[in-house]
This record gives C-alpha cells, sequence and structure tokens, in this order.
C-alpha cells in the first residue's frame, strides 16, 4: 500500500487507489501555527463554511446537495497537533457502482469541497453572512462552555492547560470564548482570507481512482493557485520544573479524576519514537498495561487507569477515575509505575505483549481508509517519512535498554485532580 | 457451510450451525489485514426474570449480565487480556439491552486468537475472593456514569417511560445490586445463558473461512455442554401508559440536556414487522429532523438546538421508543416546537421529496457501515438475534413506501405515549 503524491499549487496530493473499499474517502488538512491571536478566528471559520457555498448558499439546500449525494457523509474537525492547529475536511461518498448515479460521485465531492473552502456564500459586501457568524458564534460559545459537562475530558484538557500554562499548546483547538465577541463577519472573513492564503494544504483521497484523476479533479475544485505548498514548523519540546505541579480543582462530582501530564522529549520524527512508544504502552496503553494491572485488577481503585503518548508534542498523559479518599494511594501507586518504568522493571513478556499490541494496530490502521490517512498525515506533519511497515519493523526492533533509556527523559510535569467539594464533607458554610 | 451470496452489496457470508447448536457466521473480506470476531450471546441486561434448570424461577440482581461479562475475563492461568495481548490481539467485551458481546481483533495468529475468545468465555471461573474483588471496579464506572450527564439524561427517560419492563434497569446495575452478587447467582446466569445454541460466532477479515470453520468444529467436538433445555424468558407486563411524563436531574451542566421520545403501546407480533418497523421508524424521524430538515433549520436559527441534536429509535419484540433531543436553553419550548410538527406530519404526511431524499441518505449510510468490520459483526449478530439479516437491510430501504410511513407517524407521534427527561444545573447555580 502506497499513496502517490503530487501537488496542485499550494495543496499536496496524497492518492491511495485501491478497490477495496465501497466509498471514497477524502481528507483536507489545514494547518497553521497555534496563536492566540488566530485560535478562535480559525476554529469559528469552518463552522460558518459549512453553512452554505457561493452555488449553493442556503444551508438547507446545501445539504440536501449532500443528502442527493446519498448522503455523503460530511463533517469537520478542528484540533491541534505538535504546536499546529489544524482544520480537516472529511468526506465520505459511495463508490457509483453501488448505486444509480448519474455524475461520478467523487468528482461532486471534490468539487463540493472546493467550494466550501475556497468560495463560500457571502453578502454584496463580498464578507460572510452575518446571520452564518452570528449562528455559528453562538454554536462555538456552547461548545466551549459544554467542555465542562464531560469530567472525564475536562480533566484531561484542564491537566494539559496548567501543564502548558506558557506554551500555545495550553489553547484549546475551539479557541477562546473571550475572543467571540470581537468577531463578526468583515473580521472573520478577513481572517478566513489570511488563513486561506498561509494554511498548509493537504488533500487525501482514498477509493477507486488514480493519481491523475485527483489531480485534474482538484485542479478545477480548488483553482490551480498561485505558490508552492507549506510546510509544518518543528514544535517547542519545553521541560518540567524541579517539582511536579499539583492541581486540586473542586466541582459537585461523584468521582474523583486523577489526571497527570509527563514531558517525553521525544518527537515523532526522532529516533527513539518507536521506544517512546513502546515506553507509553508498557505504562499504560493496554489492558495487559502497568496501570490498568496495579491501579484496577490489584488495587481494584479504578474502573479505568491509562496512558496516552502524544508524539507531535513529546507528552504523555495518565488519565484515572477513583474514589475521592483514595487519591494518595492512587497517586502513589502510579508514580510507582513510573519509577519501575525508569529502573527498568519490565518483563519480557509485557514487552513482548506491548509490541504484538502496538504492531497489530498499525497493520489494523491499513483497513480503515480514515486511519490509513491519519497515519500518513504524521509523516507530513513531523517531516519525517515513515510508512507503517517501516514503524513496525523499528518497534520490532526496540530492546529493553531502548525502553529504559527512553524512561530516563521522561518527567512528571503536573498533577491534576478534579474532586468533590470539601464543604459537603466537612462543614464549612458556603459564602 | 452454507455460501450465501449478496450480489448487491458485493458480500459472501459463510454460515453453519454446530451440532452443539452454536451459529457461526464467516465473512472473508480479501486483502483485509485484520479480522475482528464477536462471540455473542443471547443474554443482555433485560433478561433478568428467567426459569433456570428447566425449573427454579430466578429475579437476578440489576447489572448481572455486565458483571457476568467483566467477570469471564479471569481464568485460573490469569487475566485473559495477557493471554490476547501475546497473540497481539485487542480483546474487549460489552453488555447491551439484548447481548452480551466478547470480541477481538488482530493482524496475526488467527487460529491462536478464536481458539482463545471461544475458550475463555466457554470456561467460567468465579471465587468469592475474584468476584468480591471486581466489586470495587465496577462501582467505579457506575460512579464515571453517574457524572456523565448524556448517559443520565438517557437512561432517565427510559426510567420514565416504562414502567415494568426490564429495559428500564441501568445495564451496570447500581452500587447497591451489584455488592450483593455472588459467585453462585454468576453460575446460575452462566449456565442458563452461555450454552453454545444461545450464541453465535461471527468472524470477518481477510482469511480462508474453509480453514477456520474446520477450527471453529473440531474445537466445540472437544467440549462437551450439558444437553440443550428450552429457555424460559418471562417477562413484566408493561402498561400501554408511560409510567412519568417528566423526570429532572441536577448535575453540573452548562446547558440543560433534554431528551423526550414516544414509547409505542403495541408489540409487534414478529421479527419481520420488527425489522419493518425500525426501518420505517428511522426513516420517518430522519425525514422529519434531520439536518436537512426544515424543522432542524428553524430550531437551530431560534438557538433552540445544537449540533449535538439527535434522535434515535430503540427496539425489539418487546419494546419500543424513540429518543430526541440534545442541549437546549428551554426544553419545553424545544419540546412543544417538535412534537408539534411531528404531531402535524401524523395528520398531513410527509413530503415526497424530502422522503426520497432521505431514502438516498440512508443508503449511503448503509453502504458506508459495511466498510467496518467491526459494525458488520456487531450489527449482523443484532439483527439474527432479533431474527432479521443486516444484509437484507438494503432491500428493506429500498422498498418501504413513503405510505407506511405516514401510517407509521399516526401510530408513533401519540402525545400520550411522550415522555421528558431533563438534567440541568438547578436554579441556584
Amino acid at each position: 500500500m502506497t499513496f502517490e503524491r503530487g501537488e496542485v499549487g499550494r495543496i499536496r496530493l496524497h492518492v491511495w487507489p485501491t478497490k477495496r473499499f465501497k466509498t471514497f474517502a477524502v481528507s483536507l488538512y489545514a494547518g497553521i501555527p497555534l496563536d492566540e491571536n488566530t485560535v478562535t478566528a480559525t476554529a469559528l471559520t469552518p463552522f460558518v463554511l459549512r453553512r452554505g457555498t457561493a452555488r449553493t448558499p442556503e444551508t438547507i439546500a446545501f445539504r440536501e446537495r449532500l443528502d442527493e449525494m446519498y448522503g455523503a457523509g460530511f463533517g469537520f474537525d478542528v484540533y491541534k497537533r505538535g504546536d499546529a492547529q489544524i482544520v480537516q475536511f472529511r468526506l465520505d461518498v459511495i463508490h457509483d457502482q453501488f448505486v444509480s448515479s448519474q455524475a461520478s460521485l467523487l468528482s461532486a465531492a471534490l468539487e463540493l469541497l472546493g467550494e466550501v473552502t475556497t468560495d463560500p456564500a457571502r453578502d454584496k459586501r463580498g464578507y460572510f453572512l452575518d446571520k452564518y457568524v452570528d449562528a455559528e458564534k453562538n454554536t462555538l460559545q456552547k461548545k466551549l462552555e459544554a467542555i465542562i459537562n464531560d469530567k472525564m475530558r475536562y480533566a484531561a484538557e484542564r491537566c494539559l492547560e496548567e501543564m502548558c500554562k506558557d506554551e500555545p499548546y495550553r489553547l484549546h483547538p475551539l479557541g477562546q470564548r473571550k475572543d467571540l465577541d470581537a468577531l463578526d463577519s468583515a473580521s472573520l472573513y478577513a481572517a478566513y482570507r489570511k488563513w486561506l492564503g498561509e494554511a498548509c494544504f493537504d488533500l487525501y483521497v482514498v477509493g477507486d481512482t488514480t493519481l491523475e484523476q485527483v489531480q485534474a479533479l482538484a485542479a478545477k475544485a480548488f483553482g490551480a493557485g498561485e505558490g508552492q505548498p507549506g510546510r509544518y514548523a518543528f514544535p517547542q519540546l519545553e521541560s518540567a520544573g524541579k517539582a511536579p505541579k499539583s492541581i486540586v480543582e473542586e466541582m459537585d462530582v461523584a468521582q474523583g479524576k486523577l489526571n497527570m501530564g509527563l514531558r517525553t522529549h521525544t518527537h515523532y520524527a526522532d529516533d527513539d519514537y518507536p521506544a517512546m512508544l513502546m515506553y507509553n504502552g508498557i505504562l499504560g496503553g493496554y489492558a495487559h498495561s502497568k496501570l490498568f494491572l496495579n491501579v484496577r485488577e490489584k488495587a481494584s481503585l479504578a474502573y479505568y487507569a491509562a496512558s496516552r503518548l502524544d508524539g507531535h508534542k513529546g507528552l504523555c498523559t495518565i488519565q484515572s477515575g477513583i474514589e475521592f479518599q483514595n487519591y494518595d494511594q492512587a497517586s502513589a501507586i502510579i508514580q510507582q509505575q513510573l519509577e519501575a518504568m525508569r529502573q527498568g522493571n519490565l518483563s519480557e513478556l509485557e514487552v513482548a505483549q506491548t509490541k504484538a499490541m502496538l504492531t497489530g494496530q498499525l497493520r489494523e490502521s491499513q483497513d480503515s481508509a480514515f486511519e490509513t490517512i491519519a497515519f500518513d498525515f504524521n509523516t507530513v506533519l513531523s517531516g519525517r517519512n515513515r510508512t507503517a511497515e517501516a514503524l513496525i519493523a523499528e518497534i520490532e526492533a526496540v530492546s529493553p535498554s531502548d525502553i529504559v533509556q527512553a524512561a530516563s527523559k521522561v518527567e512528571l510535569d503536573t498533577i491534576y485532580f478534579l474532586r468533590n467539594r470539601k464543604e459537603a464533607q466537612g462543614g464549612h458554610a458556603k459564602a | 457451510m452454507q455460501k450465501l451470496d449478496y450480489p448487491r452489496i458485493k458480500e459472501t457470508l459463510y454460515h453453519e450451525t454446530l451440532p452443539n447448536g452454536l451459529q457461526v457466521y464467516l465473512l472473508p473480506k480479501p486483502g483485509f489485514q485484520k479480522t475482528y470476531a464477536t462471540f455473542t450471546t443471547k443474554f443482555g441486561s433485560v433478561d433478568n426474570w428467567f426459569v433456570a434448570d428447566g425449573s427454579k424461577e430466578v429475579k437476578a440482581l440489576d447489572g448481572i449480565a455486565h458483571f457476568l461479562e467483566h467477570k469471564m475475563f479471569e481464568e485460573p492461568s490469569g487475566d485473559i487480556f495477557a493471554t490476547f495481548a501475546s497473540q497481539g490481539a485487542a480483546a474487549n467485551a460489552f453488555t447491551s439491552f439484548d447481548r452480551t458481546a466478547y470480541l477481538f481483533s488482530a493482524t496475526g495468529q488467527l487460529e491462536e486468537n478464536v481458539t482463545t475468545l471461544l475458550d475463555f468465555v466457554q470456561h467460567p471461573y468465579f471465587t468469592d475472593a475474584n468476584v468480591d474483588k471486581e466489586k470495587g471496579i465496577i462501582e467505579q464506572e457506575i460512579n464515571m456514569y453517574k457524572d456523565n450527564p448524556d448517559w443520565r439524561v438517557y437512561t432517565n427517560l427510559i426510567g420514565a417511560m416504562y414502567q415494568k419492563n426490564s429495559v428500564r434497569i441501568d445495564i451496570a446495575g447500581s452500587v447497591e445490586s451489584i455488592r450483593a452478587i455472588t459467585k453462585e447467582d454468576l453460575y446460575t446466569c452462566y449456565e442458563t445463558f452461555y450454552h453454545p445454541s444461545n450464541m453465535l460466532l461471527f468472524v470477518v477479515g481477510g482469511f480462508d473461512h474453509k480453514q477456520l470453520a474446520e477450527l471453529v468444529r473440531s474445537n466445540q467436538q472437544s467440549k462437551t455442554f450439558a444437553p440443550q433445555t428450552t429457555l424460559e424468558l418471562k417477562r413484566e407486563e408493561e402498561p400501554a401508559a408511560v409510567g412519568e411524563a417528566k423526570v429532572e436531574a441536577i448535575l453540573p451542566v452548562s446547558l440543560p440536556k433534554c431528551l423526550f421520545g414516544y414509547k409505542d403501546k403495541q408489540a409487534v407480533k414478529d421479527s419481520m414487522q420488527l425489522q419493518r418497523r425500525d426501518v420505517v421508524t428511522k426513516l420517518l424521524l430522519d425525514t422529519l429532523l434531520g439536518p436537512s430538515s426544515r424543522l432542524y433549520q428553524e430550531l437551530y436559527d431560534e438557538r433552540l438546538i445544537s449540533d449535538g441534536f439527535g434522535y434515535e429509535f430503540n427496539s425489539s419484540l418487546h419494546y419500543g421508543f424513540s429518543i430526541i433531543g440534545g442541549d437546549t436553553r428551554d426544553p419545553d419550548e424545544l419540546l412543544r416546537r417538535v412534537t408539534a410538527a411531528l404531531e402535524q406530519h401524523a395528520r398531513d404526511g410527509l413530503d415526497q421529496q424530502a422522503f426520497e431524499r432521505t431514502r438516498r441518505k440512508r443508503i449511503g449510510s448503509y453502504l458506508r457501515l459495511l466498510n467496518s468490520p467491526e459494525a458488520i459483526a456487531n450489527e449482523f449478530t443484532r439483527h439474527k438475534f432479533r431474527g432479521g439479516d443486516l444484509f437484507e437491510q438494503l432491500q428493506l430501504l429500498e422498498q418501504v413506501s413513503i405510505a407506511e410511513a405516514e401510517e407509521r407517524a399516526r401510530l408513533h407521534f401519540d402525545p400520550q405515549q411522550l415522555a421528558i427527561s431533563i438534567v440541568s444545573k438547578g436554579s441556584d447555580a
């Protein structure tokens, strides 16, 4: 399996011609540096773009157009990777052979995506429509306010925010509520034009097609455009302070959330990234990992206790849900596991199990068009060319001493605990 | 094995019923790296009243199917996750209203992994100590859901609609009910519901079906099972009316969460009718409430709904209910607007164009689902347990008429059958 690569103006093209799927999977990534001054406008932009295009300005008609294409799965996402804020548009359309469609659905899909990104609905002044900007500001505001609703996610976000207080990475990919008031159809349109001119664009297509066909369709849909595709900058990898920061927050919750943030000093592009993947896998990536076994299975303290590696920012995060009074015990058990990793307390079995799981996952990802795309996009982001097969081989070659070496680089930066309100227990009067 | 061809969707399925009653379905996907397998028993949270051993009537404690799912992963040799991990397989399990599924996905060691799956699910190992230890873990799982407002508003609604039907019981049970569960209770449920004749194995991926079928056959032949007895399930008689028209709960949320829905009065008479009702109701809801509908756009423009607005229809031979809603600034107004529109369509009918467009959209999402081995295995099993066939859903989708959808609207959107559930932060916040 290989992507064929090309370019159309400032857009890099990545095409995997395959008959394996019943659909064409299309993904467009647009990334710019994560920055306090642009984060909110950039986040708001795709919300407004999805409302309608110059050709089909009314939202209902625009969505009917998608329905007519056998319910093209159209969506977008805004997230951060490394120090970049990335807007991803996705389209998933049925291969024409399964349905009685007159026009090529791939062609229709790219045409639509081109319109959405480069030719949105505009008013007489040439700006976005006020009614869309107002409505989507409201939607984005609700989304930002709703982060608190899901306590698992909230705790994870808060831990990162505290840990990366002095870095752009503290910013939520959906932006900041306080910036929304200042955005209107004119200022947002100006921000959008700037974004369109500066972002790195990568268009992926997986399905029964060819690079030549996509090249021709993309040139028509997006316009040839001037210039060269952009490159992603290498992120800052910060160090932890002398002692871990400890943050406790109170809320009306039934379960405590104990999260930790670690600095790994290892980037996806680094040679020891596969060793760090092994570190995370043995520590908390799986149901056979140290965190699951010791926090859940041995001590019965939690239902979930796991860790996650972020190779683009050099972070590893730990999350667990516990009884409030078990904080000290759970925190100690988790830190014992970190120490065990540093001491090289690794069994042959857990190394073998973790290799099998990591390589299995990588092989499996190739059965999903969108997962294959997401994996390949790591290459674009990091500048390190690495196929799934190559990463599998690198993981197979990791030795226990490589893992201990990786562990020696890991620093505990932040401990975050979300708990219930102490007043309820201690009897302090509420002001 | 019986070969079942589905030319419309370009799939070929192999099926066999083994002598011990186990249903085996194999779906080869040439070119796929991974194999995904589910081994599922028709035992879910609703199956809590039954006759065990042909004589003893049992009313099981809430959450027992889910507790059993947790405990199956422990063997005398240790945790089964570790065995799967050594074989490069990611294993998991889930319990729903109507079934408990054990599953793995892997790209190698297919024979070892399928054998492990069959063997661990067919070998219960419960001790007083290991049952007791699990209680702390499940308690934390229950607490995790207590803090989840989406889950709370959802289960509260079902609890409001149903007075007796066991669908109202939380799948994980309560902290109190799971504390009372003993290893004897688990063995009773295991012996009643985990007989091969009550189970289905589905494997999908890039394998050779003949070899795999032989492996499953010989694995099952080497084990002995008690003779199959007829499984007698008992169910409470459910009154037609909803239990409570409105329920509210308080949690720290940014905006009120509001779900409401209609409870079907009449049960369907057989699985044919069940499947058809399912397809028609989903098409109907999608036509009237989907993101390209007039109503959706109006509500969105008035800021009564946001991106999270959604709807679904849940059903079995013993219940059927819709769930509609999301986050809203004004639950009562949202309820009023949506029900007024639905009930008006029940009187005036549907727009032909919108109906046909929605049909296209649903055909597209059905075909997209077939890209996913996980979705195929899970949905196939779900349909099979209800007496249906996932691979015939396309035909059904193409067949149903607008007249049927209109008839369904008249029956389902009955204001007498409406219940609403709200989760908000309360008045003092």
